[in-house]
């Protein structure tokens, strides 16, 4: 049985909707990421999977269990991290997860939950001198304090440098493969490719591309940049491309065979290719391609619902 | 458990958060001891006059302990998502609310325990003739208070407008109930229904009727209005929380 699912669920604030007929299941002991821009619906539907929010129909069962009616059981089995959420300034890090402990049974040593999201360090340190990264992790130290089945995370590097970030995803990898199933979001595409292994790309509320990381992937392009020797038009290379400044960019499907055939054609031409970029596709290109063809709509130029 | 875990939570954070002490425990308890105490040494009617106003200041330690405290907490921690982050724990709705009541209703009763056993050192009022109606009462209006703050809450739209939103009751309670003097007698006759009807001039009833003389059974009588008078201001509390309670601050 999978361990999140989500059945044709839909949440409006007044006449915006900001979740519209949405349906996937994560599997148990896999990485979900929840992809897309600003205002998608991400938060929403994670506050839906967690109860904090009522469907206005679908279902949500997470372990089999309606988040909102058997909330106690699913609380028990989940680890939450929230977008937004507030520390008492006061207190260390260290006797924020001391006190936290007290609210979950079987909790993991204070010790532990501070070494996995990295601090230790300050532990003794009140959480309003903590910095922006600091306070996410310590929100991350709570959510793994009661050794969850199912961990929500709402933009968890958010904020983190980049060591720090790479620490993070060690953590999650380390989780999921001892079965924790997690759900994140990001806006780090990087994050998202190198953790889930499925992936649903949401936009106005609905989801517009979703499923098997590498099966997504594979089915889109790849593509090679370079700058266009400056005797050349645009109209000679032997492949189509687009230009973006004196950058010429190449779509194929096999990136590294249309490469070839560039090096090939220049060499024969005695010309160089300045700075050659051969990449296989990304989450980037995806999602810049799905901007382009208006799977996604422009920002502004499409505006639904009255919301300010 | 986590009840207990909820209860000592809002202890540490209640004498932790210098924002508030002034109103919540200073405030009412230098009232309720020195307004008695100065009673007593400058009216020729001393202990009387000084018994008098005691029992009448308990109305600012019930509205300003209770009351205003658990309102101010709360909006607080609403409005800095604190009470989002405790609900993303196994806790309950029941006991963070529970815990947070719990530890005000603590709170208050030690604060009308000290004051009464100070103005019996400073001013020479008598301990209550009944301690347990005394307890009882202070138990129980605590209570009530505390979850009218929880109600109240509701008609807080941030966490800035608590304390001012929340402070003509603590002027209403102690006028009901003598703590302010006989500026009550001056009102309109046709308002003293009402301000008698308020939770907390009916501990304030109770409580004289436990300093005064009286029998079991003369004391029992005179608890029944009280007791009924809290139990109707109970259950519009715990009906608005059902029905009004936010968890989050208004989004829009
Ligand atoms: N309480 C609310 N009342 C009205 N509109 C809301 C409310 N909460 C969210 N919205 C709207 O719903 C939409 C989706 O919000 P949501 O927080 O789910 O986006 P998101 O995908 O998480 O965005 P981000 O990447 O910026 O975190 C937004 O346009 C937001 O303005
Ligand atoms: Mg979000």
């Amino acid at each position: 049985m999978a361990a999140i699912q989500v059945n044709h669920l839909s949440k409006s604030y007044g006449s915006f909707q900001a979740v519209d007929d949405i349906s996937f299941e994560v599997e148990a002991g896999t990485v979900f990421a929840l992809l897309g821009r600003n205002g998608a619906g991400k938060t929403t539907t994670i506050e839906l999977l967690t109860g904090f929010q009522k469907p206005d129909s679908g279902s949500v069962r997470v372990l089999g269990l309606d988040p909102i009616r058997d909330r106690a059981q699913v609380r028990g089995n989940v680890g939450i991290m929230l977008q937004e959420a507030g520390f008492f300034p006061d207190l260390t890090a260290g006797q924020t997860v001391e006190i936290w402990r007290d609210f979950t049974p079987a909790a993991r040593p204070a010790s532990e939950a501070l070494e996995l999201a990295g601090l230790t360090a300050k532990a003794k340190t009140k959480v309003r001198q903590l910095s922006g990264g600091e306070k996410r992790r310590l929100d991350l130290a709570l959510a793994l304090l009661g050794r969850p089945d199912v961990l929500f995370l709402d933009e968890p590097t958010t904020g983190m440098d980049p060591e720090a970030r790479r620490n993070i995803w060690e953590v999650v990898r380390d989780l999921a493969a001892r079965s924790t199933t997690v759900l994140l979001t990001t806006h780090y595409l990087e994050e998202a490719q190198q953790l889930a292994t499925n992936l649903a790309i949401m936009d106005r509320g609905q989801i517009v591309v979703g499923g098997d990381m590498a099966e997504t992937l594979a089915a889109r392009v790849g593509r090679v940049s370079f700058e266009l020797p400056s005797v050349i038009q645009p109209g000679e290379l032997p492949l189509p491309a687009t230009m973006r400044g004196r950058l010429a960019m190449v779509q194929a499907a096999d990136p590294d065979l249309a490469a070839q055939t560039l090096l090939g054609w220049a060499s024969e031409r005695g010309l160089r290719l300045r700075g050659l970029e051969v990449r296989t596709a990304s989450l980037e290109d995806l999602f810049l391609e799905l901007a382009q063809n208006g799977e996604m709509a422009q920002n502004g130029t499409t505006d639904r619902g009255d919301h300010p | 458990m986590s009840l207990t875990a909820t209860y000592k939570l809002s202890a540490r954070l209640f004498w932790r958060d210098k924002g508030t002490l002034p109103a919540s425990v200073i405030t009412p308890l230098g009232l309720a001891i020195g307004m008695p105490t100065l009673m007593r040494n400058v009216t020729a009617g001393g202990v009387t006059a000084a018994a008098q106003m005691f029992v009448g200041t308990l109305a600012l330690i019930l509205s300003g302990t209770a009351f205003l405290n658990i309102t101010v907490a709360l909006t607080m921690r609403r409005d800095q998502l604190l009470l989002k982050r405790l609900r993303a724990t196994r806790l309950t709705n029941r006991q963070i609310l529970l815990g947070e009541v719990a530890n005000t209703v603590t709170q208050t009763v030690i604060l009308m325990i000290v004051s009464a056993v100070a103005v019996h050192l400073l001013a020479d009022v008598p301990l209550p003739r009944n301690p347990v109606l005394f307890a009882v009462f202070a138990v129980a209006g605590s209570a009530v208070m505390a979850t009218l703050g929880v109600a109240w809450t509701a008609a807080i739209p941030r966490g800035e407008l608590a304390a001012p939103m929340t402070l003509p009751f603590f002027f209403l309670a102690g006028l009901a109930s003598g703590a302010m003097g006989s500026i009550v007698d001056l009102l309109p006759p046709w308002l003293h229904p009402f301000l008698a009807a308020l939770p907390t001039s009916a501990v304030v009833d109770a409580v004289r009727a436990s300093y005064g003389p009286g029998t079991f059974g003369s004391d029992l009588a005179a608890a029944a209005v009280p007791a009924l008078v809290l139990a109707a201001w109970a259950g519009v509390a715990l009906l608005s929380i059902r029905r009004w309670f936010r968890w989050e601050s208004r989004k829009s």
